[in-house]
This record gives structure tokens, sequence and C-alpha cells, in this order.
């Protein structure tokens, strides 16, 4: 009886529906054209702009299913980049390591979850902002374990998950890994929704009160979901380690917690992907305006703040009223 | 005889406003119990302390077990429920969705029959902030019966609807209380349906308790008259 509710709502998903099904066609389709014809120079780009997008899509996952804020997703990015330096700087199998990695960061943000719990809104965001500041000062001050400001080279064994090393590193092999990853994992999100734990940290983000007056707990709940924030930017910072081969304490600044958090802001959360669009268009119209001028910053501030007025929901509300619109109008029609 | 749920001295200060100071109440199985009194009596406050929605003061015994200060998930997956003043539903979520929710989060129970019973059957896959005012409130006490809870507190069902939506309600809880032999405790300020459903009142004014009694007894009382109408105070 409970698996089939299950299986029924599993169904509902958007992702499984003909559309969605359709939509990763063409998008499975896109990354194959852009890797054939693409330069080296646009591959590149869109394998920084993929592992970023990843990124965005863990500040967004957050905002979306638990409405939080966080101000600090550079430090899960950073502790998953550096640990993946240390991890091959002491000959660890890289296999495991990474694993280890990823889970570490999930263990410790779920710790840390556990005791925040209770805040929300300005409480919550300040406080990332103060935990991703003391990982960024940590890093740069232990210099015995992560050189410091000097920062770390990444030297990858020969051969990772099966793969040639040098596949990590190439725009056109970095690009595909991110791509598949991020599918997955956009996949994924969409699962989780539609399964029950997914609806119930839906309950708690719009009503925890009656959440718990309808029996449950909600405190590990809510802590599973930071951490499993934390460690889709984990992933993000691994990717990073391999493609860059380098990092160093500036990624842990707060400034790229910031960079994340408009990306999301300006995808949106009515829907999943929104941080990922909003992450590409970010990248991309990043790279196009410091080509064309030197105050290229203040451009990108004021088109994000028009857009964020006008559309409040981001490219995802957009999205949302262009898809009323039109189903309003199909509505009308029919009537006459 | 022995009551399913006891509240002895029950009481809450807010800020050294002094809200509800020893009222206590016992419910049994199978009768729905009026709470009423003027606006800031103390019902609501009553049935907050009472859940463990906030701290307060005063015992609180179930089935002879004293369950004071146990948290409302415990208080809930032990039978005893309750429902919020203002609309406390999902509005992002379908019908479905939250009643499943519920249903799961309180061990089970008959949804079927409720959803049938409430009317709710046609919204069933519509989100909940889409649905009308009045099958809101509906949703809100679906979500308050799922798992069937032994002892349920409700605190204004009747709020904002019509007199015809009232009279159905009335209807319900009349049939949860009887067949489902549950323990109610009634706030409302609709006396069509306090007269219509209730056994015993218990009338609070101002934070205290003021009298109890059957129906009637409480109808004509010319105390509870004056609490409500007086000028005096
Ligand atoms: N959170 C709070 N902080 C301070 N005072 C409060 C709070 N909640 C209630 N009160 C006060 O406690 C008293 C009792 O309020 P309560 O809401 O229990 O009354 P009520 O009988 O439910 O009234 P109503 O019929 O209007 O719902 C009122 O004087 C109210 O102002
Ligand atoms: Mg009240």
């Amino acid at each position: 009886m409970a698996n089939q509710t299950l299986a029924h709502s599993f169904r509902e998903s958007p992702i499984l529906r003909p559309s969605g099904l359709i939509v990763l066609a063409i998008l499975t389709a896109t990354v194959v054209i852009l890797t054939a014809t693409g330069s080296r120079i646009t591959l590149s780009l869109l394998a920084q702009a993929t592992i970023i997008s990843i990124m965005a899509l863990s500040v967004g996952f957050l905002a979306r299913t638990a409405d939080l804020i966080s101000f600090g997703h550079a430090a899960p990015f950073g502790l998953g980049a550096y640990g993946t330096a240390l991890v091959f700087q002491h000959g660890i199998p890289a296999e495991v390591g990474i694993w280890l990695v990823l889970v570490a960061v999930f263990a410790l943000f779920f710790v840390i979850g556990l005791v925040v719990g209770k805040l929300n809104g300005i409480a919550f965001s300040m406080l990332t902002l103060a935990l991703g500041q003391f990982f960024f000062v940590a890093v740069s001050k232990l210099r015995a374990i992560t050189a410091g400001a000097d920062g770390m080279t990444v030297s990858l064994p020969r051969s990772l998950f099966g793969l040639p090393s040098r596949t990590f590193q190439t725009p056109d092999g970095m690009f595909i890994i991110a791509a598949v990853i991020l599918a997955a994992l956009v996949i994924l999100i969409y699962l989780f929704e539609a399964s029950r734990t997914g609806r119930l940290a839906i309950g708690v983000r719009e009503n925890e009160e009656r959440v718990l007056f309808l029996g449950y707990r909600t405190k590990i709940l809510k802590a599973a979901v930071f951490a499993t924030s934390a460690t889709i930017a984990g992933v993000s910072g691994v990717l990073f380690a391999l493609y860059q081969g380098f990092v160093s304490p500036e990624i842990m600044h707060w400034s790229f917690s910031g960079n994340a958090l408009i990306m999301a802001i300006l995808g949106g959360s009515l829907a999943v992907w929104g941080p990922v669009a909003g992450a590409l268009v970010f990248f991309f119209l990043r790279e196009w305006l410091s080509d064309l001028t030197e105050h290229w910053l203040a451009v990108l501030g004021v088109i994000l703040i028009t857009v964020t007025v006008a559309w409040p929901g981001g490219m995802t509300g957009l999205a949302k009223a262009m898809r009323t619109r039109i189903s309003g109008r199909e509505r009308n029609g029919g009537g006459k | 005889m022995s009551f399913l749920f006891r509240c002895e001295n029950i009481g809450k200060t807010y800020g050294g406003v002094v809200a509800l100071k020893d009222v206590s109440l016992n419910l049994e199985s199978g009768q729905v119990h009026g709470l009423i009194g003027p606006n800031g009596a103390g019902k609501s406050t009553f049935i907050d302390v009472v859940s463990g929605r906030t701290p307060g003061l005063g015992r609180v015994f179930f089935e002879d077990r004293e369950i004071t200060g146990i948290s409302p998930s415990a208080m809930r997956r032990a039978g005893i429920s309750r429902s919020f003043q203002r609309t406390s539903i999902f509005p992002a979520l379908t019908v479905r969705d939250q009643i499943e929710l519920a249903n799961h989060g309180t061990g089970g129970g008959n949804t079927g029959e409720l959803v049938e019973m409430l009317g709710l059957g046609a919204v069933l896959d519509t989100e909940a902030e889409e649905i009308s005012y009045g099958q809101q409130r509906l949703v809100d006490l679906a979500l308050a019966l799922v798992g069937d809870p032994r002892v349920l507190l409700l605190d204004e069902p009747a709020a904002g609807l019509s007199v015809q939506e009232s009279a159905v309600l009335s209807g319900h809880l009349e049939e949860i209380a009887e067949r489902w032999n549950v323990a109610v405790l009634l706030v409302e300020h609709d006396m069509d349906v306090i007269f219509r459903v209730c056994k015993v009142l218990t009338v609070l004014a101002s934070g205290r308790f003021l009298v109890q009694g059957t129906s009637a007894d409480i109808r004509n009382n010319p105390v509870v008259i004056e609490a409500y109408f007086g000028s005096t105070a």
C-alpha cells in the first residue's frame, strides 16, 4: 500500500513526464553537439560554467527545499576542493578518498545543521556568512596543511575512476563529466521532491509547526537537507579542483558564496532547474560583458537588479508567468 | 468515573500579563466539550498550553498517565490532536499530499472515509492555496483527524464559514465524537454550532474559569450573559 502510493508519486514527478524526458533529450543532444563543434575556449568556459552550475544548484536546493539563504556555501565548495587536493597529496587512493571527502562534508554540515537547526531567515544567513569566513581564515592560516595563500597544486594520479586523468583536465572531457553529474543531481532532486521525504521537507518549509503537530520530528530532516546541499557544493568543489589542478583560499572567500547566491536568485527557486539556468546566464553574461567593458561589474549589477525586480521569481518566475499566460489564452480560446 | 483526558490548573503568563489561570477541565470519550468565552478569554491559550505548543503551568493526564510537557509530535503520536484558530495547512502541497503526509506522520488511519465525509474528493489533486477558504478549513480539520486521534482539541473550526458550511461542520463534529468515540474539546464563537454539538460547556472570562454546565444551563445563566454582554466589568 505504502509502496503503491510512493510509486504513484514518483510517476507524478515532472522529470518523468514526457515533457521532462523531452527536455532531457534536447539537453543531451546540445551537450553532444557543443562537444563536437565547440572551440577549445568555448568548451573550457562551458566546463567551468557547468561546475559553477552545480554550486548554484546547491545553494538553490537549500533555498527551495528549506527556504534558507546561505551566504557561506563557498565553505563546503572549498572543503571539497581542498579535500581533493589533500587526498592526492597524501597518496590516498582517489576512488576512496574523494568519497571520503564528500562523506566528511556531509557529516560536518549535518552536525552544524543540528546545532543551527532552530535558526532561519537573516539569523541563518548571518551564521552561514560567519561560518564561511571561519573556514576561509582557517584554510588561509593552516599553512602546514594547506600552504596558506600560496595554494596547493592538485596532482592527479595517472588514472581516476577508470578514466585517464587527462579526461578531467581537458575542456571537452570535464564538460561532459560535469554535465552528466549536474544532470544526475537535478534528476535526483526531482525524484527526492516526489518522494515522501521530499514532501515532508516541503511541509517543513511551508509550515514546520503543523508538521510537528502531525507527529513528525523535524530536526534530523532539516540537518540532512542542509548537509545534502553542502555536499552538492562539495561535489562542485571536487570537480573544480580536478579541472583547475590548483586550489587557493580565494575559492572560499565570501564573495564566491555571494556569486553563487546571485546565480540562484537570478534563476529563481520556483523550479529545480532555476539555479542552473541562473548560473549559465550569469557566467556567460559576465564573460561577455567583461570583454565589452571595463565596468562590467556595474553593468552586471544593474542587469541583475532589473531582472530580479521585474521577475521576483527569477527566470523560473518568468517561465511560470509565461506558462500561465499561454494556458490562460488556450482556455479563453477554447471557451469561444 | 475516570476521564480520558484531564487538564489540571492550566495557567499561562505572557510577560507579566496573566492570560490564563488555574483552569481545569476533563474530556470524556464520545463527547464534545465546549470551551467558550469572550475574545481574549484565554481559550486558545488553554489549547496551546495543553497541546505543548507553548510552555505553561498545570498538569495534563491522558488515560491516567501524566503527559505534561511532552513534545507536540509525541503528543500526536499518543493520539492527541489539535487544529489551529488560524488556518494551518500546507499551501503548496496538494490536498492529497498533505493528507498523505499526516497519515504517515500519525501512523495511519482511514483517510478515504475522512475525505469522503468532509467532501474533499473533488479537490484532492489541487494545491491547497488554490481551493476556497471553506475548503481550506476542512483540510485543516482533516489534518487534525487523520490517524484516528483519541482526543481532539479544535480551535474555532467554524471561523469564517458560511451558515450552511457551519451546519455541515456541526454534523461532522457530532459524528466524529459519537461514531469514532473521540473526546473533543471545541472552542467556538458560533453559538449555533456550540449548542448543537456540545453536551457540556466550560466558560472562561479574562483567563479565569467562570462556570461549567450543560448547554441548557449555560444558555440561560445570568453570569455568562453578563460576561458576554455585560458592561459592569
Ligand atoms: N503570544 C502572546 N503574547 C502576549 N499575549 C498574548 C499572546 N497570546 C495571547 N495573549 C493574550 O492572552 C490573552 C488570551 O488570549 P487567547 O488568544 O487565548 O484568547 P481567546 O479566548 O482565544 O480569544 P479569541 O476568541 O479572540 O480567539 C489575551 O489577553 C491575549 O492578548
Ligand atoms: Mg482564540
